[in-house]
């Protein structure tokens, strides 16, 4: 079976498995990806609201803190930002947007966006929500990140406005969070995979494992590399997280999807593992 | 290349060591089960529970009353008040609670007091869910009437006529009542309160807990 069939066969098997709260399967486990845990049909818990709930207002409680990050940790240690691109339903859901923003690309205004020297830098705005909106404003004010959150706000809020028509009123706090969703639908509508390079908390804590995972994406050895690139960048124009695939080392972006595997006309990249 | 190896294999070990010790040795799972999967997060859903204040004999889950509510209901209505330790909406209401009730209590603290209110008695239930019996965490699911499992949580049971018997009447409410000022709220939960502190005095002479 081909690669991205097997990566499309599982993103949608997951979907289903972290649905299964629908039919009254209920863990105590977090989820591995991004995926909010007041979907009417979820099975666990959002690793990230786990985390708020650790540091609410200055508590801090290890245990709850521990959890998510070592559930996370684990996943991370074999297969670094793999979840990103073979399990996260928003990854599933970017998958969809990213063919219309790699469309997009061909106008200038867009094109310029992805290329925008700043482009670069904005990829650490993910750290910055992990630590500031996640954690320290949940530590200092209160509940912030989970307030304006727009995977809950697309996997929570709309699906339970949908289901229970009637029985909830908007709270202080919808129309700042619809803003942001809007700003996040135009955002994968317009960058591929745009969520996961710039923003996407869970996103930053698996990046830094890719430097230490078993499985990663690598060149083949570097003399036969070095001999047989064709300097094509087939990889690279593939590469949804915009990678520059034949300089990679553990590139902390690579959601191990494939792709650049796939596309190599001689075979050059591959999946390692050690 | 050895070095990686090493660093990943204790990596490893050190990860799924402590993940599965803290599920072995800890109650993490239940924790994570109790208060965050089976809890309806308010906050990540960006929405309040529609306050309906109508009375009902049901309970939510079909279940009987609890003995502990029905022994209550004797000495006047009783009034549940469940909590959490990280929750917004709990943070709001806990001063209107205490304030409407003339009490002090702390956020983790779990509190029981007959209060004179309006010429009777109020049995007043403070829970936070995180530092509470099994007993006490299973009336939320009986008194979940709209089925939201949100907190906070407020039960008001009162006593009712129902075909020929006296039984327990109740209502609950959620979040911050759907109103945007504490004075409003305050103003809400006295007039609740009147309203059921009148239908128990019609009724109390009959009842019998038993």
């Amino acid at each position: 079976m081909k690669l991205q069939l097997k990566r499309l066969l599982s993103q949608i098997l997951i979907f289903f498995s972290a649905n299964l709260g629908a039919l009254g399967f209920k863990t105590g486990f977090c989820y591995p990806f991004f995926y909010c845990n007041s979907c009417p049909a979820a099975t666990s818990a959002c690793p990230l609201r786990a985390i708020e709930q650790s540091v609410y207002q200055g508590s801090l409680k290890w245990r709850l803190l521990l959890f998510p990050i070592l559930i996370l940790g684990f996943f991370g240690v074999t297969s670094g930002r793999a979840i990103c691109g073979w399990a996260c339903p928003i990854g599933l859901l970017q998958r969809g947007t990213g063919k219309i923003a790699r469309r997009l690309k061909k106008y200038p205004l867009i094109k310029k966006i992805g290329q925008h020297p700043i482009e670069h830098y904005l990829r650490y705005m993910k750290y910055f929500v992990l630590i500031g909106l996640v954690i320290l404003s949940t530590a200092l004010i209160g509940f912030m990140f989970t307030d304006i959150c727009p995977v809950g706000m697309l996997t929570g809020t709309i699906p339970t406005l949908i289901l229970y028509p009637g029985k909830f009123v908007l709270g202080p706090f919808f129309w700042i969070a619809l803003i942001i969703f809007i700003l996040f639908l135009v955002l994968i509508f317009t960058v591929e995979r745009g969520w996961c390079r710039y923003f996407c908390p869970i996103g930053a804590i698996l990046a830094p494992f890719n430097k230490i995972s078993i499985l990663h994406v690598a060149r083949v050895d570097e003399e036969t590399f070095q001999k047989e690139c064709l300097h094509c960048n087939a990889c690279s124009n593939v590469c949804p997280m915009g990678i520059d695939v034949p300089n990679m080392n553990r590139s902390p972006e690579c959601i191990l999807c494939g792709k650049c595997i796939n596309a190599c006309p001689k075979n050059l990249i591959k999946y390692e593992r050690g | 290349m050895k070095k990686m190896l090493v660093l990943q294999i204790s990596a490893l070990i050190i990860v799924s060591g402590s993940l599965g010790g803290m599920l072995v040795f800890t109650d993490v799972y239940e924790k994570v089960h109790s208060g965050i999967v089976s809890v309806l997060c308010l906050s990540c859903l960006k929405l309040d529970p529609k306050t309906k204040t109508d009375f009902t004999f049901e309970t939510a889950d079909g279940e009987p009353h609890p003995d502990f509510v029905l022994e209550n209901l004797t000495k006047g209505v009783v009034f549940l008040h469940y909590s959490e330790d990280a929750c917004p909406g709990c943070d709001i209401m806990r001063p209107i609670l205490q304030e409407l009730f003339n009490i002090t209590f702390g956020k983790e603290d779990t509190v029981y007091e007959i209060i004179g209110f309006e010429d009777l008695d109020i049995v007043y239930f403070y829970t936070n869910i995180d530092h509470t019996s099994e007993g006490m965490k299973k009336s939320v699911t009986i008194y979940d009437k709209d089925h939201i499992s949100g907190l906070p949580m407020f039960a008001i049971i009162t006593l009712g006529y129902d075909k020929g018997i006296i039984r327990p009447y109740y209502t609950t409410i959620y979040g911050t009542l759907g109103l945007d000022n504490d004075e409003d709220r305050l103003t809400f939960l006295t007039e609740l309160m009147q309203e059921s502190i009148d239908i128990y005095s019609q009724n109390s002479e009959g009842y019998n807990p038993s």
